[in-house]
């Protein structure tokens, strides 16, 4: 008796310390260890709350790469900034809050590394931001430039679709800005809200002449981010926040490319195909999962990796092959670059198709805050919406 | 200094906001004197720039960083209970006890600097550029070559033969003038108003007219509307429709070239209108902040479009919000081709040696309409354009400077007329026989290469073509 008691009060013990660190992480310092004295109830409701939506899946050490090091998102971008200033003598690097280190830690150490003229704040203006950096690109230097979040991207929206994007045709390839690479946070964080969750991919989907592209780990980040900046064409690099730290997993010291506008299939299959990009594959990843041990469904994940130009023919082929596509973002529904990639499949695949494509996204309302859990694209969403184009 | 007392501040403000004349405010800097040498109008407290504040604690990440030794107005300040002086990080000021607000003044404005007066006249001596008789002649010709230009492809527009154009009347001084004061190699960057610049730098007249045409010969491939002129020989940025977003672009060439150590300026012209855009507010901080060698020129014509500068801004002009951003700034007589001569002369000089930028307000007037779309008459008076046509023009003043000097007379004037006529009328000739460029043309260039996707709807456009042909303009293009 007095065994389990004691061990009874071990266990609420631990599970206190493990709630109260939990608490003290996300609220801050200061508040008493009396304080906290949760309730079961209390404790679970707080457990939920910090509990992700999906499970990082790291990939598989590479091997081809030279010597690796484990590195979160952030640190993999911080290796591929790091990578592109020691390369390239016209390098620079810039937005708010990137001298000291940036708001989410992306350009740590680069100042002290490259100098004050090559990693540096600049006022706070993302139209100012991306204008200097194509003016910077137009004398042939690398310009990367940061906007510290996707939600604050649309002051420079003039500059990115009627400028940069149109530079080399509007010109007749006299004057270009293609060295210009726009990095900025992305997607939901699970607190963000309306102005710190969004995913902007498609307003920038309609517009030719620029590239999108979101990598969904470190690994991926890093070599995606070193072809953007070698990229000749002004691209724009969204990067999910959620993942900064959540996402760890080996990544090359060295640089190395992954090239841009090609698809991944990362895990094969014959029934249905998933495609996402960013978080979101790891979403998709478990759903597949899911999909085999409840239905024996055997999924084939595609994440997309550039949203523009995108790699039509890895999903058409991924889809006459299985017949069924599922496609998944955070961003709202309507007007997704879900929808692109649907018309684009029933034209290319409308006779291979068993069941009518599936799209599930964000709901068509602005970003919420308490009701984020009801608002993403979770597993449970993606597998009943799989479930219903299995029985069509 | 004691705290108000509670009377004092029970006192009517009305004693604290009586008008003020220049010469009493606090802080002005006197200019009355500085007429006779180029004058800049310094900032709001003299020759010393603003202090930036302290730099801001890293957040969590360590200690501060150590102070900048290489700028002096950045060093913190010793912080001591013994100081009554503001610590403010934000402003390097001293108190006042007495409400006071600042009142703006455009009744007496920045004055504008000038060199000749309407008649070609040199005031002071000193201040004449005496440039060789070559270099003036050149001037002179460019301006009034660009004049014959625009007259005849003006016309061509209202014929059909083109689809819009542009004209430059009256400010082609604010061009060649400032043209003429750069290195051939400093980047230009304009809006649409700015041909002069680049006839300044002989773009021949095949290619002006290459573009207006969208013919074969255009560089630009007959993407863009008329006007809009790029030419990466003489490092002029292809000009693009949006206004004022130049201005920010210019400002991260400029930062370019600084850390390239190329000695080269930028400029980046705009007009009044542009600078009331978000871009332009943008572009001045960003120079300031980014110590960059530009030149920002402002070419105040009167209007935008129809909107008159009565109903662009309230304060006074675009030079006056230069001191505001930490930029050295002057306002010149734009019809005056030296008076911008030697602005632009010593603000290249400075920009380069200091890196930072200057910005000049060259007043002027839009003799013609906005563009051919445009019919002016429906927003101002025939009177008011004709006195600058007949009694203010760059063209005339500068032809009175010749006259004076014996370097020009009636015989040549006339000669040269006819000359830049048939100029000007040959290359017209031979660009409407030109034929367009190749319709494939229309998808090159979006990218470097050309995506997939894309060269499928290339194909596809081809094919289609095959077919409906006949509908489709295809005896213009080239095959």
């Amino acid at each position: 008796m007095a065994v389990v008691a004691a061990a009874a009060g071990w266990l609420l013990r631990l599970r206190a310390a493990g709630a109260e660190g939990h608490w003290r992480r996300f609220r801050g310092v200061g508040l008493a260890r009396g304080f906290l004295h949760p309730s079961a109830t209390v404790e679970d409701a707080a457990q939920r709350r910090q509990v992700a939506h999906f499970t990082f899946q790291p990939d598989p050490e590479p091997r081809e790469y030279g010597q690796t090091q484990k590195m979160n998102l952030f640190q993999s971008v911080t290796s591929a900034l790091d990578n592109s200033l020691a390369k390239d003598p016209t390098a620079v690097i810039f937005g708010e809050d990137v001298a000291f280190g940036g708001v989410f830690r992306c350009t740590v150490g680069l100042r002290d590394k490259y100098g004050k003229d090559r990693v540096f704040n600049t006022p706070l203006c993302e139209q100012g931001i991306v204008g200097f950096g194509i003016g910077i690109a137009v004398t042939g230097a690398t310009a990367i430039a940061e906007i510290q979040f996707a939600d604050y991207i649309f002051p420079a929206f003039d500059q990115i679709v009627n400028e940069a994007a149109k530079y080399r045709y509007r010109s007749g390839d006299l004057f270009n800005c293609g060295s210009l690479t726009i990095r900025s946070p992305w997607g939901c964080v699970g607190h963000g809200a309306l102005y710190h969750s969004q995913s902007p991919e498609a307003f920038f989907a309609h517009c030719p002449g620029i590239k999108v592209v979101i990598p969904r780990s470190p690994f991926q980040a890093k070599g995606l981010l070193l072809s953007c900046i070698e990229d000749k064409n002004p691209c724009i690099f969204f990067e999910p926040k959620i993942l900064y730290r959540a996402a760890a997993e080996q990544v090359p010291i060295e640089p190395y490319n992954i090239p841009l506008s090609q698809a991944e299939v990362i895990q094969e299959g014959s029934d249905v195909t998933l495609v996402a990009w960013g978080t979101q594959v790891h979403v998709i990843r478990e759903v597949a999962s899911m999909a085999k041990e409840k239905l024996g469904v055997s999924c084939e994940v595609i994440d997309l990796r550039t949203i523009i130009p995108w790699d039509v023919d890895t999903v058409c082929k991924s889809v006459i092959k299985t017949g069924r596509l599922l496609i998944s973002h955070e961003a709202p529904l309507t007007g997704g670059f879900a929808s692109e990639i649907s018309s684009t499949v029933q034209e290319e695949c409308f006779l291979n198709l068993e069941a009518p494509i599936s799209r599930v996204c964000g709901y068509d309302t602005p970003f919420p805050h308490i009701f984020e859990p009801f608002y993403i694209p979770d597993k449970w969403k993606c597998y009943d919406a799989l479930r219903k184009m299995i029985n069509y | 200094m004691d705290s108000p007392s509670l009377r004092e501040l029970q006192q009517p403000l009305l004693e604290s906001t009586e008008c003020e004349t220049p010469a009493q405010k606090p802080g002005r800097h006197e200019l009355g004197s500085a007429l006779r040498e180029i004058a800049f109008a310094e900032s709001l407290r003299g020759l010393q720039f603003l202090s930036p504040p302290l730099p801001s604690v890293s957040a969590g990440l360590g200690e501060p960083r150590p102070p900048d030794v290489e700028h002096p107005h950045r060093q913190q300040q010793q912080f001591s209970s013994l100081d009554d002086k503001p610590q403010f990080p934000g402003a390097s000021a001293e108190f006042i006890d007495k409400l006071e607000f600042i009142q703006p003044n455009v009744i007496s404005g920045i004055p504008i600097y000038r060199v000749m007066d309407r008649q070609g006249q040199i005031i002071n001596p000193s201040e004449d550029p005496h440039l060789p008789k070559e270099k003036v002649l050149k001037l002179y010709k460019s301006m009034t070559l660009l004049n014959t230009m625009d007259r005849i492809l003006y016309e061509s527009q209202r014929q059909g033969r083109i689809s819009f154009y542009m004209t430059n009347y009256g400010e082609e001084g604010t061009h060649v003038g400032s043209a003429a004061a750069l290195d051939n190699t400093d980047l230009v960057f304009g809006q649409y108003r700015e041909a002069g610049v680049l006839m300044y730098r002989d773009y021949p007249l095949e290619l002006f007219m290459a573009q207006c045409y969208g013919n074969i010969s255009d560089l630009g491939k007959g993407r863009q509307m008329p006007v809009h002129y790029g030419c990466k020989e003489r490092h002029f940025v292809t000009i693009s429709s949006p206004l004022a977003t130049q201005i920010p672009q210019a400002v991260g060439a400029a930062y370019a070239a600084k850390r390239a150590n190329a000695n080269r300026v930028v400029i980046c012209y705009f007009g009044e209108g542009a600078a009331s855009e978000g871009d332009a507010h943008a572009g001045f901080n960003f120079a300031a902040t980014l110590e960059c060698p530009i030149i920002f020129f402002c070419r105040n014509n009167g209007y935008a479009i129809s909107t008159p500068t009565s109903e662009q801004y309230r304060g006074d002009g675009i030079a006056a919000r230069g001191p505001g951003y930490g930029i050295m700034s002057i306002r010149v007589d734009g019809n005056d081709v030296f008076a911008v001569y030697n602005a632009t002369k010593e603000a290249r000089r400075r920009a380069v040696a200091e890196n930072q930028p200057f910005l000049i307000e060259a007043m002027t007037y839009r003799i013609g309409h906005h563009s051919t779309s445009d019919d002016s008459s429906a927003y101002r008076s025939v009177d008011e354009v004709n006195y600058w046509d007949k009694q203010d023009h760059p063209i005339s003043r500068l032809r009175h400077y010749l006259l004076s000097q014996g370097w020009w007379d009636e015989e040549q004037e006339k000669a040269w007329r006819k000359q830049s006529r048939k100029k000007v009328m040959e290359a017209f000739e031979q660009a409407e026989r030109k034929p367009k460029p190749n319709p494939n043309l229309l998808f090159s260039d979006v990218y470097q290469e050309m995506p997939a996707q894309l060269r499928k709807q290339q194909e596809s456009l081809a094919r289609h073509l095959q077919t409906y042909g006949e509908h489709y303009p295809l005896e213009h293009f080239d095959k």
